[in-house]
């Protein structure tokens, strides 16, 4: 291993090492800077697996999903919300058919609802259903 | 697969009660199944036209009262349509018009949700188009009717008012909703002529729907004259059925003929 870390160093100008070291710590100060948004987001929005406990217990009063409320969202949430409205209950998969979308973004949409508490959510075995408010 | 038209306008008085009987008229008698609707539960006008006396209304289903089933009339006999004729009527009693305009949003969420569920009748009852007769505006009843419909007419006169609100309907309801949607240009007065007697000509037409396509940026389903005799003749008639022959009842057929291919 020495050998071969001597042979790389020889190998690179002092030039390239420089340039290398420079993008990495330009590297760190991005994910750094990523890390703090993601935190101070954290602080703000409730967790998804609390808003499920408290819904459980019925602790969470949750805003009913009528058109005026539907109209109120931005576009890419409204097609996801017309659409569980729809399906009544579907998994992230069910809804990605109807609207033509992914589902990794379906599944994101459906979970910022559920953080807005327009909608609910329900694990089902290996399923994550989700449902308007009863 | 059926289809669910909602014919809504932005004001009132532009003639969509008139348009939904004898659209869901030519269609039966053209041998589709048609269900017709009436969701104006703030001015109720289906009961004229049809009269009949029935138990259970639009509204009792909304309310979980009873099903779809209850409230549906074959009334395919009584016109002897050539596909069902199906109508809903909608409750004119003061008391049900006060209630409705007393839902709060929850209610209203569980409306939309029931006619979200009535596609269950393209497959139970071998239903081809269910209509919708709307109130004018953005009122929850008509906008939850928007929502759950594929296609949306809207119907508009030539006056001013009536066009600003359409476009502005189009730009901020049908477009947030993503809905496919088609202008019915109703009443239209030519300058200097009567239309019973001498009828849009197809020039007339081709560039009236060409200025319309420009200003509104939709396609245009159909154009119909103000014909005197029709805003004459009494609620109860449905010219589709006991006129075919009248130039009003060949345009509600163009129209059909568009909304088909829409």
């Amino acid at each position: 291993m020495f050998t071969m870390g001597r042979l790389v160093a020889e190998t690179l100008s002092r030039k390239n090492i420089s340039k290398t070291l420079l993008e990495l710590s330009k590297n760190l100060e991005t994910l750094t800077s990523k890390v703090d948004l993601i935190l101070a987001s954290q602080k703000k929005t409730v967790p998804l697996r609390s808003v499920e406990e408290k819904t459980a217990k019925n602790e969470i009063s949750f805003e009913a999903l009528d058109v005026m409320t539907l109209l109120s969202l931005p576009d890419h949430l409204r097609k996801t919300a017309v659409t569980i409205c729809a399906l009544r209950s579907a998994t992230a998969a069910d809804v990605a058919r109807e609207t033509g979308r992914a589902r990794a973004v379906e599944s994101n949409y459906l979970n910022q609802l559920v953080t807005m508490k327009h909608i609910q959510r329900e694990r089902k075995g290996k399923k994550v259903y989700f449902y308007v408010s009863k | 697969m059926g289809k669910i038209v909602t014919i809504h306008s932005s004001r009132g008085g532009t003639g969509k009660s008139l348009i939904s009987v004898n659209t869901a008229a030519v269609l039966a008698n053209k041998g589709k199944n048609v269900c017709l609707l009436d969701l104006d539960f703030r001015a109720p006008t289906m009961y004229v036209v049809f009269k009949l006396s029935t138990e259970y209304w639009l509204n009792n289903f909304l309310n979980r009262d009873c099903e779809i089933e209850n409230v549906l009339y074959d009334l395919t006999q009584r016109y002897n349509t050539k596909g069902k004729f199906l109508v809903g009527l909608a409750d004119p009693s003061m008391l049900a018009i006060r209630e409705v305009s007393m839902k709060d949003r929850k209610w209203e969420m569980k409306a939309l949700q029931r006619l979200l569920s009535l596609r269950k009748l393209f497959e139970e009852r071998k239903i081809d188009y269910i209509i919708f007769d709307t109130s004018p505006g953005i009122q929850y009843a008509s906008v939850n009717a928007v929502v759950s419909s594929d296609t949306v007419v809207v119907v508009t006169t030539m006056d001013a008012l009536d066009i600003q609100g359409t476009r502005s309907m189009i730009e901020d309801l049908y477009e947030a909703f993503g809905k496919k949607t088609g202008i019915l240009l109703n009443k239209v007065l030519l300058p200097y002529s009567v239309p019973s007697l001498s009828p849009l000509t197809e020039v007339d037409r081709e560039s009236l729907s060409k200025q319309l396509k420009e200003t509104f940026g939709i396609p245009i389903l159909g154009m119909i004259p103000c014909y005197c005799d029709v805003l004459r003749t009494s609620r109860t008639v449905i010219l589709a059925f006991q006129n075919p022959e009248h130039p009003f009842t060949k345009d509600i057929g163009k129209f059909v003929e568009a909304l088909e291919e829409a």
